[in-house]
């Protein structure tokens, strides 16, 4: 029947918002959708990594695909990624993955000529493209010029001298194209204390019960010495306040229930994509990936002949 | 040695279609649908939307194996609707649930962002 939507409407509220962490609450909206945010986030928002690297000199201390490893993890600046096409898609360049459309290419020299080692660092990559460079983390606890991240340390004599192309891509495919550091959700905790039962405890006793919990969920006001709830969303789940209620002869003590439609997300991004951006992208991801997933126009026609056929042979 | 690459994981190749279904010839109006080059990101969220819809009567999903990427999805429904009807719908919904969280997330993250310059 046509017309009868089951849709949800889901609602965001955030919460704090920098350049590479996010936390915000979603709520209103199933476990399902909230698990393939996370889902996609990790492994399906496309990103822009290194993937081939040629050597034309290498004396170092480390072999070539040793540093052809370390420079496939470096995060580079991924804003163009969701523009981009795969290589494997792309038809300007017939699949090889060299032209601007679908690669990016990087090179770098570094020769060790002084006694002081040399560090070749990600900031020694000089990209054909100013807006996919290698991710700059500002080092604001020592204040002094952050080097990028190291790539190898040379010695007097050592060179190392290479081509490098980069590729959009998935963390599906490998953890170097994921953009996300760690994506975690969980469900808002609702605690509701019990204030009669509370009443008959002792002040060593309520101390004793807030203690017992592995972390700060509650706390006693210094004020009315009651047990007020210091932070709901400290609470990871273990049971141990409601084991020690029973262990102290007062069951129902507390009440804590998880809010089923209710989640509050932590994103941190690698850098390569801001961390609202990530979210942003998932979403869109999510969709594409639905859209493919649809029944073509014909295979439902073919099976609406088929039903009718179908019928008659049951003799309906 | 058997271990299969990881583009299988999402790349469909050639010939083979990203969704087909069978009809259960022994129960009406029930349908089992194979999606190539998928997992449990797509599987669960088409399952639970399709448990919200009142005429399906079955909806669960599974992986036959986790070195084989493909889930199948199986409906029954009443008559009132057919399985791929539910589908469509089921697909069409979460379509539309996205959109709607995308144009929130946008506001909010404006209105966010606004009164954080006020600062």
């Amino acid at each position: 029947m046509e017309g009868t939507s089951y849709q949800r409407f889901p609602k965001i509220k955030i919460r704090v918002v920098k350049d590479d962490y996010m936390e915000f609450e979603l709520r209103e909206t199933d476990a399902s959708i909230a698990n393939a945010l996370r889902r996609v986030m990790i492994a399906e928002v496309p990103t822009i990594a290194i993937d081939l690297v040629e050597i034309e000199v290498n004396s170092s201390v480390l072999n070539d695909e040793f540093i052809a490893h370390r420079l496939g993890l470096i995060p580079l600046i991924s804003e163009r990624a969701m523009a981009m096409r795969f290589s494997r898609d792309c038809d300007a360049c017939d699949g090889d993955g060299q032209c601007e459309f679908c690669s990016v290419e990087f090179h770098l020299r570094a020769k060790c000529i002084n006694d002081q080692t040399l560090e070749v660092a990600s900031k020694d990559l000089i990209s054909s493209d100013h807006t996919v460079i290698p991710v700059d983390y500002p080092d604001s606890a020592t204040g002094e010029e952050n080097k990028g991240i190291i790539i190898v340390k040379l010695r007097r004599g050592q060179e190392l001298m290479l081509r490098a192309i980069a590729r959009k891509g998935i963390g599906k495919d490998h953890a170097k194209w994921s953009p996300a550091a760690t994506v975690t959700f969980m469900y808002e905790p609702e605690i509701y204390i019990n204030e009669e039962l509370m009443e008959t405890l002792t002040l060593d006793q309520k101390k004793e019960f807030v203690d017992s919990c592995p972390t700060k969920v509650f706390a006693i006001d210094p004020l009315t010495d009651q047990v007020v709830v210091n932070d709901a969303e400290a609470y990871t789940y273990d049971e141990e306040v409601l084991k020690k209620a029973e262990a102290m002869g007062k069951p129902g003590l507390v009440e804590i229930h998880a809010k089923e439609d209710s989640f509050i997300f932590k994103v941190e991004s690698t850098g390569a994509i801001k961390a609202s951006q990530l979210v942003f992208n998932a979403i869109q991801v999510l969709k594409q990936k639905l859209d493919a997933v649809r029944l073509s126009a014909d295979t439902v026609e073919a099976d609406e002949q088929f039903g009718e056929l179908g019928a008659h042979m049951r003799g309906g | 040695m058997n271990a299969p690459d990881r583009y299988e994981r999402f790349v469909v190749p050639e010939g083979v279609s990203k969704v087909s279904y069978e009809r259960d010839t022994k129960i009406i109006n029930a349908a089992s649908f194979t999606v190539e080059r998928e997992d449990h990101t797509i599987g669960n969220i088409l399952r639970m939307q399709l448990h919200r819809d009142d005429n399906v009567l079955f909806a669960g999903y599974k992986l036959p194996h986790p070195l084989k990427y493909k889930i199948l999805l199986r409906i029954h429904t009443t008559s009132q609707s057919s399985p791929m009807q539910a589908y469509n719908q089921a697909i069409d919904d979460l379509d539309k649930e996205l959109d709607h969280l995308k144009n929130e997330f946008e506001t909010e993250l404006a209105r966010h962002t606004g009164k954080m310059m006020e600062y």
